[in-house]
């Protein structure tokens, strides 16, 4: 007993303090999505009030255009994930796997160019879709198609890196094996590359998903209209702006963004970790 | 399989689309030439002959594969980043946004004044003649008269309707503005000059009243100068931007236009008081704040990773709780926490029984946030530590066991140096990532608290990057040249960070 308590004993205490303390603000916001009084507020731990009724007003309130929020940031963070991990593999293979005049300029170019911040352009990338807006309105400032466009030039130079980085740990002889039978390297790129790549295609355009679903000033900017803006900025607009404080329905629509989130998250934990790990941290 | 890469039928389909995108290019290049948007039409002309040379020709292989990244990567990031620079050497502010064509344009529209008397007339707007025309009723001579800009047609106040005001509401051969005319009336008549007499013009105020006036600055293109025909005042060009009198150079004309004023911004950053002394504090606080949070962040992650380092019972189930504020979307925590410290409502103040205004004041704004970064952050050391120390091989520790060393001993002297060589790209590039970590500055604090009335420019807990996004987004004056430089700033300082951290772990040595 002496010696499991040496042992065991605090790490059981330890854990379980900080497990309770990442769990309090997740429990506070369950209880309070539940509770119709629309605070942050810890009156009992045990909840007394059990009502759908910020849940319900998320979807029928006609002035809370939740719904099209949520499909909002599915559509940009999907689109995003899935178009910039499709070019950026592509460009991610022929730096690791082709030879040509200033590979090596242009891969020290791309790790410059993946660690300057998006958010130093900010006030740039802002002057220059307001002016794209005088001429094409259709993708200018205020667009969700601008939006995606930035999001995708932004999310380039880090997948591009991750990917290459992937790229590199195939043994080159695969494809040396593949070209000797006469494969091009567009069909070493589908037949070979792109089969043994799929697992680490999906978890980067995973991590690119939930980067963008998370982006929230760029989306703040950009997204004007109550009815384009993505779940994040309509959000944060709840309690900070019009609806001055709502608590209840802002808790219950963060859950509903957040649970599918969480759930991917956790399932896919591993490959997630080995992904960050290689490259950089959660933005 | 393989003929799908060869034949004709791929090489139509491939045409097919590579000619769609560049025909829709193609529109975007001619509406931004229209709109004179030279560099941007040059990009997109650029972009087509690439796409169409490499696509439909076989000049090189690694260009079809990179070319869209490397695209993207120009359009969307390089050449904000080179927009930046050069932004950073503008005087590009609230008051010199347009350019200077568009300035001398506005300083001449605006550059008038009304006569001695302050003559002004009751009018009605309209057309004449399929002309804009206003209908001027001098109700104290009793005259009445249409006005165009080029014509002023006297008329008979006999022929006109005139109500009990003694203003003309309607007259012969002047038709009244339809409501879809009045729509547009703000643009098509304000800036319009109605004939009066000699130099005298009539300028509208609002739709109904017309004032007699007169130009009073005149643009001289040659000696690029405005005169002041009344006072006799010269503006000449100060080269940043303005119109001003030379010899006084707070006496400048509205608006400016953005001017290079090359390393201005930078220098400002050194020498303007008001500038200097708010950036130097906001400055210590980023540096804190990103150190802070590496340190407390590693620190719970590395004993939380050392706690489960064995099989203990319940382990998965822990390290499930453990991550969940590491899955869950972080902009969703921030405001979740942001409502937790609220003084009245918030659930922090009622589990302690206190009444803090944790916002309200720089201390406990501060604890605040490191204390929210914590909670977002410690699950990733977690997750990483517990990598790492999987990683350090047992032969290790088993030996020093064996030549006698005790655990803290082995922990001290074995695991934590070889941790920390695992570790230290990420903890700096953690650093890195903290030192610019926006989000949770704006969304929980705003920066604040803040003095606003006392003019102080940066809140108590703003960083360098929330502080540039106030100056280029705020309130009150805009100045997108002083934010880019110091944005400009901020990248070496973290690209040199970024640098050392990719030297420690050894990537740039890998390059072939």
């Amino acid at each position: 007993m002496n010696l499991w308590l040496r042992n065991n004993a605090w790490r059981h205490a330890l854990v379980i303090f900080v497990c309770l303390f990442s769990l309090f603000p997740l429990y506070l916001v369950v209880i309070s999505s539940f509770n119709s009084t629309g605070s942050l507020r810890l009156d009992s731990f045990i909840p007394r009030e059990f009502s759908f009724a910020n849940y319900k007003m998320l979807f029928t309130d006609p002035t809370i255009p939740y719904m099209t929020w949520v499909k909002n940031s599915l559509i940009i963070a999907g689109a995003t994930a899935v178009l910039s991990v499709t070019i950026g593999s592509a460009s991610a293979f022929a730096f690791s796997r082709l030879y040509f005049k200033g590979r090596k300029t242009g891969i020290q170019l791309l790790l410059l160019v993946q660690m300057f911040p998006a958010i130093l352009a900010i006030s740039a990338v802002y002057v220059i879709m307001e002016r794209v807006y005088t001429f094409a309105p259709s993708i200018g400032l205020g667009t969700q198609a601008g939006l995606l466009l930035i999001y995708l030039g932004g999310a380039m130079g880090v997948n591009i890196w991750l990917l290459k980085g992937f790229v590199d740990s195939i043994p080159k002889e695969l494809d040396e094996a593949a070209k000797i039978d006469g494969a091009s390297a567009v069909q070493t790129y589908w037949l070979i590359f792109m089969p043994l790549a799929a697992p680490v295609l999906a978890v980067v355009a995973l991590l690119s998903f939930i980067g963008t679903f998370n982006e929230f000033i760029l989306a703040r900017l950009f997204l004007v209209d109550m009815e384009a803006r993505t779940v994040a900025v309509g959000l944060q607009q709840f309690i900070g702006g019009q609806y001055s404080e709502n608590w209840g329905p802002f808790a219950a629509g963060s859950i509903i963004a957040s649970v599918p989130i969480v759930a991917i998250f956790l399932s896919l934990q591993k490959y997630i970790v080995n992904g960050l790990t290689a490259g950089s941290v959660k933005g | 399989m393989t003929s799908f890469f060869t034949g004709k039928v791929s090489f139509a389909i491939k045409l097919v689309v590579v000619l769609l995108v560049s025909a829709v290019l193609l529109t975007l290049t001619q509406s931004a030439f229209a709109q004179k948007e030279y560099f941007i039409a040059g990009f997109l002309a650029i972009t087509i002959f690439l796409l169409i040379l490499t696509y439909l020709s076989k000049i090189s292989i690694p260009l079809k594969f990179f070319l869209p990244g490397i695209l993207l990567l120009v359009a969307f990031v390089l050449s904000p980043i080179l927009y930046t620079v050069t932004m950073s050497t503008y005087n590009y502010k609230t008051g010199n946004i347009v350019s200077q064509g568009e300035a001398i344009e506005q300083v001449k529209n605006r550059g008038f004044e009304s006569d001695a008397n302050g003559t002004s007339f009751d009018i009605k707007i309209g057309r004449y003649e399929m002309q804009e025309a206003i209908l001027v009723s001098d109700t104290i001579n009793k005259a009445y008269f249409i006005s165009t800009v080029n014509n002023r047609i006297p008329l008979n106040a006999a022929d006109l309707t005139i109500n009990e005001y003694g203003v003309a509401e309607s007259a012969p051969n002047f038709e009244t503005l339809s409501d879809a005319d009045m729509a547009k009336a703000d643009e098509l008549y304000s800036l319009k000059r109605f004939k009066y007499q000699d130099e005298y013009f009539i300028a509208l105020e609002g739709f109904e009243v017309g004032v007699v006036s007169r130009q009073v600055l005149e643009f001289d293109e040659a000696k690029d100068q405005f005169k002041n025909v009344i006072t006799g005042d010269i503006y000449v060009n100060n080269g940043r931007g303005n119109y001003a009198i030379a010899g006084s150079p707070d006496k400048y004309l509205e608006p400016g236009w953005r001017a290079p004023i090359w390393f201005e911004n930078y220098t400002k950053l050194f020498t303007d008081k008001r500038l200097r002394g708010p950036l130097v504090s906001v400055f210590i606080w980023t540096v804190t704040f990103a150190t802070l949070s590496v340190l407390t962040t590693f620190a719970l992650g590395l004993i939380l990773a050392l706690a489960l380092n064995k099989p203990i019972r319940g382990r998965r189930f822990y390290r499930s709780i453990l991550i969940l504020p590491y899955a869950m979307p972080s902009i969703m925590s921030i405001l979740i926490w942001g409502g937790m410290f609220n003084t009245e409502f918030g659930a922090i103040n009622n589990l302690l029984g206190t009444q803090i205004a944790w916002f309200q004041s720089a201390l406990f704004a501060k604890f605040a946030i490191i204390l929210v970064n914590l909670w977002l952050g410690f699950p990733y050391f977690y997750l990483i530590s517990s990598g790492a120390l999987q990683a350090i091989p047992s032969e290790l520790l088993e030996a020093a066991a064996i030549d006698g060393a005790n655990p803290r001993q082995i922990f001290r002297r074995i695991t934590m140096p070889l941790l920390l060589q695992i570790l230290s790209p990420l903890l700096i590039a953690s650093f890195a990532f903290n030192f610019n970590n926006f989000n949770l500055i704006y969304l929980l604090t705003g920066g604040g608290p803040r003095a606003e009335l006392d003019g102080e420019l940066a809140g108590a807990t703003d960083i360098l990057i929330s502080f540039t996004y106030k100056i280029a987004f705020g309130n009150s004056i805009q100045d997108l040249g002083l934010a880019s430089a110091i944005s400009l700033v901020i990248f070496v300082l973290v690209a040199s960070i970024s640098m050392y951290g990719l030297r420690k772990s050894k990537v740039l040595e890998s390059f072939e």
